[in-house]
């Protein structure tokens, strides 16, 4: 692949809209291309910066008030059919048109994937299913996978950062064996679940809240993360951050 | 029996009042403006309700939050020309800054940023990044196929990165 080709692909990449043999191919790329890899950390890097300043906001309630008092005198029905029906041609273009590459069909595997992995986390947090293999030593947990896994993922320790780890474990998540890392925070408990890029299902939200627990999702140049715990977001996003600056200090 | 269907659009749109006006306020970058688009665009919802045929509700309400935008900022002179592929398109090798630099932007300068960005652009990026909509979804509000989502994504990217490492940089 030409870095020509890649702008769109390495975002694509990020936002989980590849299919699974595009990624591997986009993951290849990056793994050997210094300002592609560059170019996929800038993407990731302007999330965090949206993410932290640029809010989804809260409808003032003096708005919601309003519409919901002027609703029962506005009526329905109309002589121009605009909105829907010109939304459903649009569609239907899109479904001809559909892009240049094959974008796989995000947002019900997506969501369907994050049920998965909050299952996986809850699942975990009963007694004795947290870790197979206990240790904050990053060089026991590692090996630990070979042999179990088809891959072995990068591990590290961010006690320094207040983020010790605690252990690892095998989970099965999107129809395959995965890594779990698991993370201390005070006395929350963070699921890591890893699996190399283009080797799984890639697709997925960036994030997400349900039943309580917080979610991050992303597609790096080695591996695909879900970042899963009830730790409240601001502090989930910074260890994200300590896990996508490692794995892209990590040599190939 | 059939339900009020005023109580059957409250229920299938109010729940995305939030994610409507969310969209608003960055297309329109001010408050007051935000919630008279918003308002119209749910009284024209409510309007076109009897043509709604169920999916995706806030696809729907979006689209029509969107288009109201920016039937407003041509109203008000805003974006008199056409939003032009070709003109925007091309890509602007200036300054490319280190993923250290976009993320030690602060408020201000992520805000100012956005706000520079052509609407086009902009709504590209509010709607995958702030609201976490897919291709899929942003092709269906846009009215724009998944392959012109890809290269706006990507031009207003670029485009983001430029204007904030110039803003981080000064610091």
């Amino acid at each position: 692949m030409r870095c020509a080709d890649m702008e769109q692909r390495i975002g694509a990449l990020a936002d989980g809209e590849l299919v699974e043999a595009e990624a591997r191919d986009v993951a290849e790329h990056l793994r050997t291309c210094p300002t592609c890899r560059a170019a996929h950390e800038r993407v990731l890097a302007l999330r965090t910066a949206l993410e932290q300043h640029a809010p989804p906001l809260a409808a003032p309630d003096r708005l919601r008030a309003t519409i919901r008092a002027r609703l029962p005198t506005a009526g329905i029905g109309s002589r121009r059919p605009v909105a829907w029906r010109w939304l459903a041609a649009a569609a239907a273009l899109v479904a001809v048109i559909g892009g240049t590459w094959q974008v796989a069909s995000t947002a019900s595997a997506g969501r369907a994937l994050a049920d998965q992995v909050l299952a996986s986390h809850v699942r975990s947090l009963m007694p004795g299913h947290l870790t197979d293999v206990v240790s904050t030593d990053q060089h026991t947990v590692k090996p630990w996978f070979n042999g179990r896994l088809d891959y072995s993922p990068a591990v590290s320790d961010f006690a320094g950062a207040g983020f010790p780890l605690i252990g690892g474990r095998l989970d099965y998540v999107g129809g395959r064996p995965v890594a779990a890392l698991v993370y201390g925070r005070r006395q929350h408990m963070i699921d890591v679940l890893v699996w190399p890029t283009g080797s799984g299902p890639g697709a997925g939200p960036a994030s997400l809240t349900r039943q309580g627990y917080h979610m991050l999702h992303w597609v790096g140049p080695q591996y695909t993360w879900w970042v899963v715990s009830d730790l409240a977001t601001p502090e989930l996003r910074q260890f994200a951050e300590l896990l996508q600056r490692a794995e892209a200090a990590t040599p190939p | 029996m059939e339900r009020d269907p005023i109580e059957r659009f409250e229920a299938v749109a109010l729940p995305h009042l939030d994610a409507a006006y969310t969209l608003a306020r960055y297309l329109m970058r001010d408050d007051a403006a935000a919630q008279d688009v918003v308002q119209e665009a749910f009284l024209r919802a409510l309007k076109y309700f009897d043509r709604y045929r169920g999916g995706d509700a806030r696809a729907w309400v979006l689209a029509i939050v969107r288009n109201t935008s920016h039937t407003w900022r041509k109203r008000q002179g805003g974006q008199a020309v056409e939003f032009d592929e070709h003109v925007h398109s091309g890509s602007v090798e200036e300054h490319t800054p280190e993923a250290a630099l976009l993320r030690a932007a602060d408020r201000a300068m992520v805000r100012q940023a956005l706000d520079q960005l052509p609407l086009e652009l902009r709504e590209a990026v509010v709607l995958r990044e702030i609201q976490g909509l897919s291709y899929k979804e942003i092709a269906a509000v846009a009215g724009i196929p998944i392959g012109t989502v890809m290269s706006r994504l990507s031009r207003a990217r670029a485009r983001l990165e430029q204007l904030l490492g110039a803003l981080a940089g000064r610091e």
